[in-house]
């Protein structure tokens, strides 16, 4: 999936959603959405991520027409749908648990919005069954959506919602009632009809996984605001806060003040060790960062570094065995654990490091992020 | 039926209690006065004790059925009249209580959740005043002399009271009264369990709110409109009180030839007769429509 951020590009020319300053209050008092702007390209698959509670699901929902925005405004292709309901809107949904009609078979289903747009029985019936050959339940035409597993419902509803050749796709959780193996197929096999169909999409979901294999651009939203708005790998190689980075995947922070700071490197002096950053930052020197650090990006050895900057020694407390990696706990001397994973990429287990063995970790000078925020 | 006895013998004792009460209940309540009244339709008018239907003369037991009350209920036109006029009521009962109650129990459903409660207890409210009370309140609302009469006459809406007593209006009028709330609960207790996203989902495909309740919204409460017309339509095809109070003579009820039957004629062989083909009016279309719904359940 690493070639789609790069062919929505190419294809993003021309804004098909907008969203102007929406806040949405409940209550009165309560904040779900905080002032949030955002334009979604054609063609594009735009994930919003965030933990639950994050508003993620309501800003999603006032896209469908379920909410309307407290303040500002939601343009699809530059007509203004702020206050339009649902039934009107060319915006169809992928619900969360799906909300397949249960007394309709899985053709009816289907053909349920087309049947209300009145369009003509022969070609609801040629659509329908093209549709369910896309996701290959042709079979199932007449199966009830309980007789289904829990996949098959799950492409029942994703072919419900493209039956009717929406502007805009959302999907709400699309994969979270699935098991995990099932979600691995299932995630690829989407992004494949999606990309057929080839329908924007707004996708939901808390899975950071999911967000990065299924979509173009990500947004992670935390307490009703967006934290960063980029591409999966920006947003995961250069987190623009302590948040991002460790929300998204595993991350090991050190805190400390910039020592010096020159256009072409900075160090960074924190309690544990020297950093030394081979880039520029905006910032000054004596100022509070935090250097985020992946743990796939620190190499462990037995033997001290020569250098003098970037690496830390530690006591190996923990040993987690993934099967194709392995993570170290690292215990610092300072009483800081960090975490560093190492590839297995030969059968015997490449470090020979095992618990209480002193360790050293090392990585380079380009390996790491500093956060001012 | 290896499997099945192994359940039954490891049954403990305070499982075999549990179940054995309602069992019991239903034994004694239930089973035993149907088969004695069936006992009684088959014996002829002097004899009803089924020592007498037993003859051990020739050394063993033979049982004497006597046919001739259900003979007499199949010729005599009368009979099939009243059954045929009870359904009538009975259906048209169920029909209205339906137009009336779901709109009530709809409205209930969506009602803020700390307001339900508060609406089922007004729905509940009139079972704390006895049935046979508000049915002759009825009355003294409706005859010709009656409170609607008199306010309207002298208000000079009308000049000559409405008969509204001693017909089938009146019948009516009492019966969806009775039975609207054994409509209203079990719809308001399928309805208030919709999943609302269903309705969601039929918006965004385009469906608008009026198209989404005759949609999603009513055949998902199909098995609540069952329920409600089931209780409905059985209790009111058997109706005695309502019709001998309000119905006058002229509207043909089967639990009012049932009464005659018993308490003029003392013909109990006769009124045991017309009371088990009524059951089995009832009974055979209900377990003909169960098992039509446990296949359409089980199958595809």
């Amino acid at each position: 999936m690493a070639t789609a951020p790069k062919e929505a590009n190419k294809a993003a020319q021309e804004i098909l959603l907008r969203v102007e300053n929406v806040t949405k209050v409940y209550d009165g008092t309560v904040k779900a959405v905080d002032d949030v702007s955002l334009t979604v390209m054609k063609g594009e698959i735009f994930a919003l991520l965030g933990g639950s509670g994050c508003g993620k699901s309501t800003l999603l929902r006032m896209m469908a027409g379920f909410e309307t925005p407290t303040k500002g405004k939601i343009f699809l292709a530059n007509q203004d749908i702020t206050n339009l309901p649902p039934f009107q809107r060319p915006i169809n949904m992928m619900f969360q648990s799906y909300a397949l009609f249960p007394h309709l078979s899985v053709w009816e289903n289907v053909a349920f919005g087309l049947k209300r747009d009145g369009m003509p029985k022969d070609e609801i019936a040629e659509r329908v069954e093209k549709m369910l050959s896309l996701a290959q339940l042709n079979q199932y035409a007449k199966r009830k959506p309980h007789q289904l597993s829990g996949g098959q419902q799950q492409r029942v509803a994703l072919v419900r919602s493209l039956a009717k050749r929406p502007q805009l796709l959302l999907l709400d959780e699309p994969l979270g009632a699935l098991d995990k193996k099932l979600r691995e197929s299932t995630q690829l096999e989407l992004v494949n009809i999606i990309e057929e169909v080839g329908v924007t999409c707004v996708l939901v979901t808390h899975d950071q996984e999911e967000a990065m294999t299924m979509a173009s651009r990500i947004a992670v939203m935390s307490e009703g605001y967006f934290l960063q708005v980029g591409e999966p790998d920006t947003v995961y190689e250069m987190p623009n806060s302590r948040k991002v980075a460790d929300f998204i995947g595993n991350v090991n922070i050190f805190e400390g003040k910039i020592e010096e700071d020159e256009p072409d490197h900075v160090t960074v002096r924190c309690p544990e060790c020297v950093h030394y950053v081979g880039h520029g930052v905006s910032g000054h020197s004596g100022m509070d960062v935090g250097v985020a650090l992946r743990p796939e990006k620190i190499m462990l050895s037995k033997d001290k570094p020569n250098s003098e900057y970037n690496w830390c020694a530690g006591e190996v407390i923990e040993i987690v065995y993934f099967g194709a990696h392995t993570t170290y706990h690292l215990k610092l001397d300072s009483g800081k654990v960090i975490k560093a994973q190492e590839l297995n990429n030969t059968r015997d287990l490449s470090c020979g490091l095992t618990w209480g063995d002193r360790a050293y970790a090392s990585w380079s000078d380009l390996a790491m992020v500093v956060l001012t925020q | 039926m290896a499997k099945k006895q192994s359940f039954f013998t490891s049954l403990s004792a305070g499982r075999l209690v549990v179940i054995g009460v309602p069992y019991f209940w239903f034994l004694l309540l239930a089973a035993i006065p149907l088969l004695i009244v069936l006992k009684i339709s088959l014996s002829e008018m002097e004899s009803t004790s089924i020592s007498h239907m037993i003859d051990w003369s020739h050394g063993w037991p033979r049982l004497t059925l006597n046919f001739g009350s259900y003979q007499f209920l199949a010729t005599d036109s009368l009979y099939f009249k009243t059954y045929l006029s009870s359904i009538k009521y009975a259906a048209i009962t169920t029909l209205l209580c339906l137009v009336i109650g779901y709109p009530f129990a709809y409205y209930m459903a969506r009602s803020p959740k700390h307001m339900q409660p508060t609406l089922l207890m007004l729905i509940m409210l009139p079972f704390w005043t006895s049935f046979l009370l508000r049915i002759y309140a009825w009355k003294t609302l409706l005859v010709s002399n009656g409170v609607i009469n008199n306010i309207l006459i002298s208000l000079h809406v009308i000049d000559t009271p409405i008969e509204m007593m001693n017909n089938s209006f009146s019948l009516l009028l009492g019966m969806v009264y009775s039975y609207l709330p054994f409509m209203i609960l079990p719809l308001y207790a399928n309805l208030s369990k919709m999943d609302m996203r269903y309705l969601e989902a039929a918006a965004d495909l385009g469906t608008s709110p009026f198209k989404a309740f005759w949609l999603i919204t009513v055949p998902l409460s199909k098995a609540g409109i069952i329920a409600g017309s089931m209780l409905v339509f059985i209790p009111a095809v058997g109706e005695y009180v309502i019709p001998e109070l309000l119905g006058g003579s002229s509207t043909l009820m089967i639990g009012r030839v049932l009464w005659d039957e018993f308490f003029s004629n003392n013909d109990w062989p006769m009124a045991s007769a017309v009371a088990v083909v009524m059951i089995l009016l009832i009974l055979v279309p209900m377990g003909v429509y169960n098992k039509a719904q446990a296949e359409q359940m089980e199958g595809k």
